[in-house]
């Protein structure tokens, strides 16, 4: 699989300092994002992931450094390409679906012919239809948090951010705005996508950055940085091991689970060394497969070291 | 642009689109009127006639009395304590007051008691048992000796808290029981109450043009336009802070700056509530104006409303053009407030201040009211903040120069040039800020760092 970064950068951030009176939000930080991929952008509660997101939408202006969409720089003239879901957010109580739907896409320039074209196929898409003249108070919190997500593409941006975009939905609806997210994503969208969840990055993001406390610790395509984290973990199903997983210059790690057992090989010790080395002592294997870190394991790994 | 006009549009139709809005605009003259009339319509219900009986020890003062509460006399009474301004009204109109007092009157049925050969005791024991009876509601013993200031009239009745009647009664036992003593006294009724007839004195402002205004029509109307401005001022600058708290509260401010700047927004909000609040403003003005022209030309009460102030379309400018800029004042403070704390509770301990100021420039409009050329009318009708209030009440009393106007106008814009510059940064990091007030001087910080 070639997995070679090939698209176009739509959004480059350059050197970005964001400081606030007394501490310092965003710290020198550099990424690109590229067009037709999904871009995640991790990191823990306080990391200074909100603060990039609005200099990325134009809400605040960095310090020093650049953002750039498509070589321009931000400001309010692009707000109407970019679409953007924030954490927190909500809709007008007392106003009823249609008309705040409306008004959310005059305000990104969309005429309200067009709004309301595109305002019946969304809501018909969400299966919210019959709710297009009831007010916000009368939708459960799941139905409020599609709206807002309409709202965000109304106006078919080029660039959508979604900041945890999947917070207090069930289940099901978290499948189900994935998959529109999925049917969002073509070659000329660019999705970036804040999380500190790293099983749903994991499934959506093809790049990642991770910052920790104002910093970048990580970045690239999630390919790539799982490979250069794997190749050390191996599971093994099986009987006579004999005295091999014992040893220390060989497996620095051993954890028993349910069905397997994982195992981390040391320092200079290869997946085919370990095998080889078993096979010799006779055993018998059933399972042996090496296996890739979780994003979480190499998330908790790096803010951890960065942490310390 | 496009986007401030969305902005304008969103924010009228938020507040026209309300039921209050169409309620506050539409039944507000109504009820207005209603509030009139209802003492009126109150009064105008008839309990039945109180019956008494009368034992007249002296022989002399219940025919007097019987007079005293005859339907003509009475009128008579009615229409004297009337202010002074009936006086000229046109004889038709008469009539109808005639009319309309006599539905007033209280109906007194007298049953004279004979007083020969009894003892006062007995007089009493008599009454009360026909009082007991139900065939009477009270009853009066004149005493013989009239003449002394301390002589005791003995008034006992059922119907002991109907005021209006016992007030009636009073009266003309009073007025019978003096007349008599006169009487006595060899002394000419008509000739004393000549004599002691109040001067008249014939009391008119005049304006600049030297043109005769009635005094009184004019502290109502220009009462009644200070009114207006401030409730519509406090109402509509206090719907801004809600709307403001609200985008903040529920943290749509952060989809809205992610769509539009700062400052189209926070103008946009003030233009469009600004608009709603003339619209209805204009709604009542016109309502009055019309009202008042019809009713001068179509009824006889003419000759009373010709006394209010003529309003000029020049004074309907310039009241719409005080209101909106009474508007801007006070809306960008209670944005400014609105972004800077959490919650309306919160907003409501803030808004305390300005609703301050708007009451004292209301107060202030007596005095303005009372002398339109003092030195003070001068000043507060000049003041920022104030003027908006003061100065229409000042028109209407008297039209100030022209170039008081002028400089009234210029130093309330100066002052929300000043206001919006500096609410409009505050606006822009408080909107943001979650979860604390922000404090004064975090507010000073913000606008220099702006």
């Amino acid at each position: 699989m070639s997995d070679t970064v090939s698209a176009e950068v739509t959004i480059r951030a350059s050197n970005v300092t964001k400081r606030f009176s007394d501490f310092t939000a965003v710290e020198d930080l550099s990424f690109d994002v590229r067009a037709g991929r999904v871009f995640g952008f991790l990191g823990p509660n306080g990391a200074g992931k909100t603060t990039t997101i609005r200099m990325i939408v134009g809400i605040t202006a960095p310090d020093q450094g650049t953002v750039e969409l498509n070589g321009e720089r931000i400001s309010y003239r692009l707000q109407n390409r970019i679409g953007y879901l924030p954490e927190e957010r909500g809709l007008y109580k007392k106003m009823r679906i249609v008309d705040q739907l409306r008004y959310f896409a005059a305000l990104k320039g969309v005429g309200t012919a067009e709004a309301d074209k595109r305002i019946d196929e969304w809501l018909g898409r969400m299966q919210l239809s019959e709710w297009k003249r009831k007010r916000t108070t009368d939708l459960s919190k799941g139905m409020q948090q599609k709206i807002q997500f309409i709202a965000t593409v109304l106006h078919d941006p080029e660039v959508l951010i979604l900041d945890e975009p999947f917070s207090g939905l069930d289940p099901i609806n978290v499948e189900f705005l994935m998959d529109v997210i999925d049917e969002y994503k073509t070659a000329d969208k660019t999705i970036i996508f804040s999380t500190h969840l790293m099983e749903t990055a994991e499934r959506l993001c093809k790049d990642i950055i991770l910052i920790n406390k104002a910093r970048k610790v990580l970045g690239g395509s999630l390919r790539e940085i799982k490979e250069s984290y794997g190749k050390n973990l191996v599971a093994l199903r099986g009987s006579n091991f004999g005295p091999l997983l014992g040893d220390r210059t060989l497996v620095s790690k051993v954890v028993s689970n349910a069905d397997d057992i994982e195992v981390q090989l040391a320092n200079g010790v290869s997946s085919g060394i370990l095998l080889k080395k078993l096979v010799d002592a006779g055993s018998s294997l059933t399972k042996f497969e090496e296996i890739e870190p979780s994003l979480n394991d190499i998330f908790i790994e790096r803010v951890k070291g960065t942490d310390e | 642009m496009n986007k401030f006009l969305a902005v304008v549009k969103h924010e009228y139709r938020k507040v026209v689109l309300k039921w209050s809005f169409l309620i506050g605009t539409l039944l507000m003259p109504f009820i207005a009127i209603l509030i009139s009339l209802v003492p009126l319509i109150i009064f105008s219900i008839k309990s039945g006639p109180t019956r008494i009986a009368v034992a007249d020890q002296t022989g002399n003062v219940l025919a007097r009395l019987q007079k005293n509460l005859s339907a003509e006399r009475m009128m008579e009474k009615a229409k004297a304590a009337t202010s002074e301004q009936f006086k000229n009204i046109p004889a038709s109109q008469q009539d109808k007051m005639r009319n309309n007092a006599a539905q007033f009157i209280q109906d007194f049925v007298i049953e004279p008691v004979a007083t020969t050969g009894k003892s006062e005791s007995e007089l009493r024991s008599q009454v009360l048992e026909q009082i007991n009876r139900g065939e009477l509601d009270a009853y009066l013993i004149i005493p013989s000796d009239i003449e002394d200031p301390n002589a005791k009239f003995e008034f006992r009745s059922r119907k002991g808290s109907d005021f209006i009647s016992n007030d009636t009664f009073t009266d003309a036992l009073n007025d019978a029981v003096r007349s008599q003593r006169l009487s006595d006294a060899h002394i000419d009724e008509a000739k004393l109450a000549s004599l002691n007839e109040r001067i008249n004195l014939d009391s008119k402002g005049l304006d600049e043009s030297g043109v005769e205004k009635d005094n009184s029509a004019v502290f109502a109307a220009s009462f009644a336009i200070g009114l207006m401005i401030y409730v519509t001022l406090a109402i509509y600058g206090q719907a801004i802070m809600g709307a403001v708290v609200e985008e903040k509260e529920t943290r749509i401010a952060e989809i809205l700056f992610s769509s539009a700047r700062p400052f189209e927004l926070m103008m946009g909000k003030l233009v469009g509530v600004g608009l709603a609040g003339l619209t209805q403003f204009s709604i009542w003005l016109g309502t009055a104006v019309t009202v008042i022209t019809v009713a001068a030309f179509q009824t006889d009460l003419g000759s009373i409303l010709g006394s209010l102030p003529a309003i000029s379309p020049l004074m309907i400018a310039l009241f719409l053009g005080f209101f909106l800029v009474g508007f801007f004042l006070y809306a960008s403070i209670f944005a400014l407030i609105g972004s800077m704390v959490t919650t309306v509770q919160e907003g409501g301990q803030f808004a305390f201040p300005p609703i301050l100021i708007m009451l004292a420039a209301f107060y202030f409009c007596f005095a303005v009211i009372r002398d339109p050329n003092s030195s003070l009318s001068f000043w507060v009708s000049i003041a920022p903040f104030m003027a908006p209030i003061t100065m229409p009440v000042r028109i209407l009393a008297e039209m100030p120069p022209y170039w008081q106007i002028g400089l009234s106008f210029l130093t309330n814009i100066a002052a929300i040039a000043a206001l919006v510059w500096f609410a409009s940064r505050v606006y822009r990091v408080g909107m943001l800020m979650y979860g604390k007030r922000a404090t004064i001087p975090e507010m000073l910080k913000w606008i220099r760092q702006a």
